[in-house]
């Protein structure tokens, strides 16, 4: 009797061994997205959760049509035996408390591999502090505080470009467009006082007097505004050649409807990204700020390209073009997956490791930079960003640089 | 000694909590609770014992985390040292706001403060000094144990279990001190109260800028425990709602009610944020908002107070009924 | 005067106007029935969204989205009366900024639950466009609004003044026992004053929507507005409102031309804290 209780508990012990060892061949890695999904950022943190979706669709199934796009062509990393990739979602909400918070949880509860978000600087901030107390990789994809790769820490990845990257691309267009006849002498900003507004007109501001040319109009104001209309009337006095606007998308729409009752027209509008690259401010406003330039690292790409169909993908599944934000984060997730693939394991220093040793190519990647490669502070030094203009009111097209223009840009600004 | 069989057991249990609930996360959901309930009973010295509420109390809050950080940032000392600062301005502030409107009625101080935390706000927003619309960072890595930079939630549960004690411990001494009886008075009339010579005015202020001294102290404790501080985390106004919605749910005016408050709605947010909140479809504010609504609705005196009533009713007697705020006979 | 300085007023006085519109719902209510509604910035983003769907189901504009969104406000107003308010009133002012806070978050969620987080607007010139008048720069759809806020605040004014109903409101207003005595039902009154208060509000949201942007979390940056408009107005006082946020608006535009946009809501802010100091009552309030 008590033999055969032994040997039939040895069966099943065998057995549920044999069925554990099958189950890690066919783990789960688990990666830990962390975004706003609700408060006043939700838009751009819902377009996010949709395009990591399909990110998820890409890596966990068999992509032919993607051809040689990293993760796409295989079900599952290969380099973890076919192992699937599930992102937890857990929502900041805008608050640093609870980026960090959450970040908590998704480490010590979800035991997570790896986290990727949090959008806000500030909340990328408390979030990846937490992160590198744990020994846990933290890929950002889109915030852009010079802050967050000065403190010297060692699991913080950003493979987006920062506000400097930007400021010199700015630089170099507005030198260009000076070339082909276009006036650009006097240059105003328009910024929001938030960390994002702040930075960024800062570090422009800089550039600009380090190269030589005068310290544009600083034209601040309070995020969430309920009027523009003493902004649009300095602009309107002062005249400047060329209008920079540094908004979230609530004021970036304000902007654009208050320019068209006043009646005024810059010569030439450029847009750092944010509200403008949001697809409810092209709905809504599009057309009209035709004619607005924008940067961005995100271009749909001819026909058939890896870029197009991922766009099509995305916009089955949330409902609206891509936008160059979602379109960073997206990347950030797939360098982590990347690395991760090649560790071929779910081991954090190993995962590191491989960051650190991230070499990717442009063809590899969905975004116009040239390339991925973390410096010692954490920084993709090969990112870089396009000019793109809103010709029709409804597309962006990729303008400048010459090598990666699609059409010519158009001047001066049209608006409506 | 019967009476202090339950209070001591409830102690024991708040003593315990994070070696029997020891993840991490369990761990660290324990300080916030304190964390808040300190926010929220210093608040009750001036919402809920002298009747005066204050909707900005978030500018005490900033001033304790600002000039914790402000003191790393700027000084490289540890946040502890800004904890004086945050507290000298945080009573000059409460003076200078209670002094003209204390003698108003109500609405008109909950206005005024709401004005002042706005008005605070957006000017630190435009002051680089502060970090302007960056905010202060502390430190990363801790250079020592005072800079109060801890992995663990454990360190920080202990100490914000210490400084909620003494919070408690000195809301306790002054609602039995002179100043806590005139308190009563003037929220049961104030006018009768002053026609007795209680020095109402004077004693409002004094509970005004004693719970500004004590927020602020909450504000430098958020502040070294998230190792950040910025306009929108340090002086919205959301933080105001936020305890005072955890003191009034909990009870206000009871000295355990704040306490009881955070121990309710932290771990609601918290959870329901866990489970909800990564679809990304805002149930979680929907789920929170109802609840609060039901219990506004259906215990607008706080749980505490609910939990008091029942409580008395085991024992039957009037004058416990009484004693433990029912407002009918059982 | 330069024309831009001129332009600078203008705006600002069509700006304050409709600061007044939707404020004088909450002063209706504060004045009344001495609530704190800390939802009220999430009953104007219920006008917009219904201004919204009647757009994008029937393809009309405020002439039919105005109309439906008072009758929708004034519908949830009563059912939020008698499920939450009634309750709540009877408590301290802590359990009414509880309650309606409650609410606040429940509203605003839910909203974004069917809708989602996108910015949403209406067509840009669904009223008119902007007439150009000496220069001077006007939108339809902003003076559309601004009229109907002088329409809303002379209404409410008379029906409070003028007629029975508005007594009876007033007279439970005051004393709501001694008016039980006179055979006024609270209750009633209370409700229909609520309903109204909600109604106008929902059409000022209708109105709003056709030049500002509609997001479920929109509430919290006008609430604000609201409730430092009908303090400097005075608690009650829908005329003061209109002073106020007259004098808001104008304050606002000319010191964000003058110093400064960033330092806009400061001046403003000061201001108010300066009436609070020396004139707490407001302008038209009374202790």
């Amino acid at each position: 009797m008590r033999f055969k209780n032994i040997l039939g508990l040895l069966c099943a012990a065998s057995i549920s061994v044999l069925l554990a060892g099958n189950a890690s061949a066919q783990q789960t890695v688990k990666i830990g997205g962390l975004f706003p999904l609700s408060g006043n950022a939700a838009s751009t943190g819902v377009h996010t959760k949709a395009a990591l979706e399909v990110a998820m669709d890409i890596i966990n199934n068999a992509h032919p049509e993607l051809g040689n796009f990293p993760l796409a062509k295989n079900a599952g990393l290969a380099g973890l035996g076919g192992a699937k990739v599930e992102v937890v979602f857990a929502d900041n909400q805008g608050s640093p408390a609870t980026g960090q918070n959450q970040a908590l949880r998704l480490i010590t509860e979800e035991k997570v591999a790896a986290i990727t978000g949090a959008y806000q600087s500030g909340i990328t901030l408390t979030a990846s502090a937490i992160a590198e107390k744990y020994g846990i990789p933290f890929v950002n994809g889109e915030s852009v505080a010079a802050n967050l790769t000065e403190r010297g820490f060692k699991w913080f990845f950003r493979t987006t470009p920062v506000a400097s990257d930007f400021a010199k691309i700015y630089f170099d267009f507005l030198k260009d467009m000076k070339a082909a006849g276009a006036k650009t002498d006097s240059v105003a900003m328009v910024h929001d006082n938030t960390e994002y507004g702040t930075s960024v007109a800062t570090v422009i501001t800089s550039v600009f007097k380090e190269n030589g040319q005068n310290a544009p109009l600083d034209i601040a104001y309070a995020a969430n505004a309920t009027d523009v209309q003493s902004q649009v009337l300095q602009l309107k006095e002062k005249k400047p050649d060329v209008v920079i606007m540094i908004t979230y998308t609530s004021d970036a729409i304000l902007f654009a409807k208050t320019m068209q009752a006043l009646d005024y027209k810059p010569a030439m509008l450029l847009a750092d990204d944010a509200g403008y690259s949001d697809p409810s401010f092209i709905k809504a406003v599009g057309k009209l700020s035709v004619g607005a330039f924008n940067r961005s690292s995100w271009s749909v790409g001819p026909p058939g390209s890896p870029t197009a169909l991922i766009a099509e993908m995305y916009k089955k599944k949330s409902g609206d073009e891509m936008d160059d934000t979602a379109a960073r984060q997206m990347q950030g997730f797939f360098v982590l997956c990347d690395a991760i693939d090649r560790a071929g394991s779910t081991d954090p220093a190993k995962i590191q490791a491989a960051l650190k040793a991230t070499d990717l190519k442009p063809d590899q990647l969905m975004m116009g930079y040239k390339g991925v490669k973390f410096d010692e502070k954490g920084q993709n030094i090969l990112a870089a960003g396009v000019i793109i203009q809103l010709q029709d009111g409804e597309n962006y097209v990729a303008v400048w640089p010459k090598a990666s223009a699609q059409k010519e840009p158009v001047l001066p600004y049209k608006g409506w | 000694m019967r009476r202090f069989l339950w209070p001591s057991v409830a102690l024991a249990l708040v003593i315990a909590y994070p070696l029997l609930f020891s993840t991490p996360f369990q761990q660290r959901l324990g300080a916030l609770v304190l964390l808040y309930a300190i926010a929220a009973s210093a608040w009750n010295i001036v919402g809920g014992y002298a009747g005066q509420v204050s909707v900005g109390h978030v500018v005490f809050f900033g001033c304790g985390a600002y000039a914790a950080m402000g003191a790393y940032a700027h000084f490289a000392l540890s946040p502890l040292v800004g904890i004086p600062a945050g507290i000298v301005v945080s009573v000059a502030i409460a003076a200078a706001i209670g002094v003209p409107t204390l003698r108003l009625s109500g609405h008109y101080f909950s206005m005024a403060t709401i004005a002042v935390a706005e008005l605070v706000r957006l000017i630190v927003t435009n002051i680089d000094y502060l970090g302007g619309g960056v905010g202060l960072s502390g430190p990363t890595v801790p250079r020592n144990v005072f800079d109060l930079s801890f992995i663990s939630a454990l360190p920080y549960y202990y100490l914000f279990l210490t400084v909620l004690v003494a919070t408690l411990g000195i809301t306790w001494w002054m609602a039995n001190s002179r100043i806590g009886f005139y308190l009563r008075a003037i929220k049961d009339s104030e006018r009768a109260a002053r026609s007795l010579g209680a020095p109402a005015s004077r004693v409002k202020l004094y509970a005004f800028m004693l719970s500004a001294g004590l927020t602020s102290v909450a504000g430098a404790l958020y502040a070294t425990m998230f190792g950040f501080v910025d306009p929108e985390s340090g002086l919205g106004i959301l933080i105001s709602v936020k305890i005072l919605i955890m003191a009034a749910l909990g009870g206000a005016g009871l000295l355990f009610g704040p306490l009881v408050g955070a121990a309710i709605l932290v771990p609601l947010e918290e959870i329901s944020n866990n489970l909800l909140g990564g679809k990304g479809a805002g149930l979680t504010f929907v789920a929170y908002g109802a609840i609060i609504v039901l219990i506004a609705r259906f215990q607008p005196g706080g749980i505490l107070t609910l939990i008091n009533r029942l409580w008395a009713r085991r024992r039957k007697t009037p004058e416990t009924t009484v004693a433990a705020g029912a407002t009918h006979a059982p | 005067m330069s024309t831009i300085l001129v332009q600078v007023i203008v705006g600002g006085l069509l700006l304050g106007a409709i600061y007044a519109l939707f404020s004088s719902g909450l002063t209706l209510v504060w004045g009344m029935m001495n609530i704190v509604n800390f939802a009220h910035g999430d009953f104007v983003m219920l006008g917009m969204y219904v201004a919204f769907v009647v757009y994008t189901l029937l393809g009309a504009g405020p002439l039919l989205g105005a109309p439906l969104a008072v009758l929708v406000l004034a519908t949830l107003g009563v059912v939020v009366y008698f499920a939450l308010i009634r309750e709540i009133m009877k408590g301290p002012m802590l359990a009414q900024i509880l309650g309606t806070f409650g609410l606040a978050l429940l509203l605003r969620y839910s909203v974004f639950w069917w809708f989602g987080a996108n910015f949403l607007t209406l067509p840009e010139n669904i009223v008119g466009g902007t007439f150009d008048i000496w220069g001077l720069r006007i939108q339809a759809s902003r003076l559309l609004a601004g009229g109907v806020a002088l329409l809303v605040t002379l209404g409410l004014h008379l029906l409070l003044t003028r007629t029975s109903l508005g007594s009876k409101m007033l007279a439970v207003a005051e004393d709501s026992t001694a008016a039980q005595l006179m055979g006024i039902r609270p209750d009633t009154m209370q409700a229909i004053a609520w309903a109204i208060a909600a109604g106008a509000t929902g059409l000022a949201g209708a109105l709003i929507a056709t030049f500002f942007y509609i997001v479920p979390t929109v509430g919290e940056t006008l609430g604000i507005v609201a409730f430092v408009t009908v303090s400097l107005g005075g608690f009650g006082s829908v005329p003061g409102a209109l002073v106020a946020g007259l004098l808001i608006g104008v304050i606002e535009s000319l010191s964000a031309y003058l110093i400064g946009a960033v330092y806009k809501d400061i001046v403003v802010y000061s201001l108010f804290l300066g009436f609070l100091w020396f004139r707490p009552q407001g302008l038209m309030g009374k202790m």
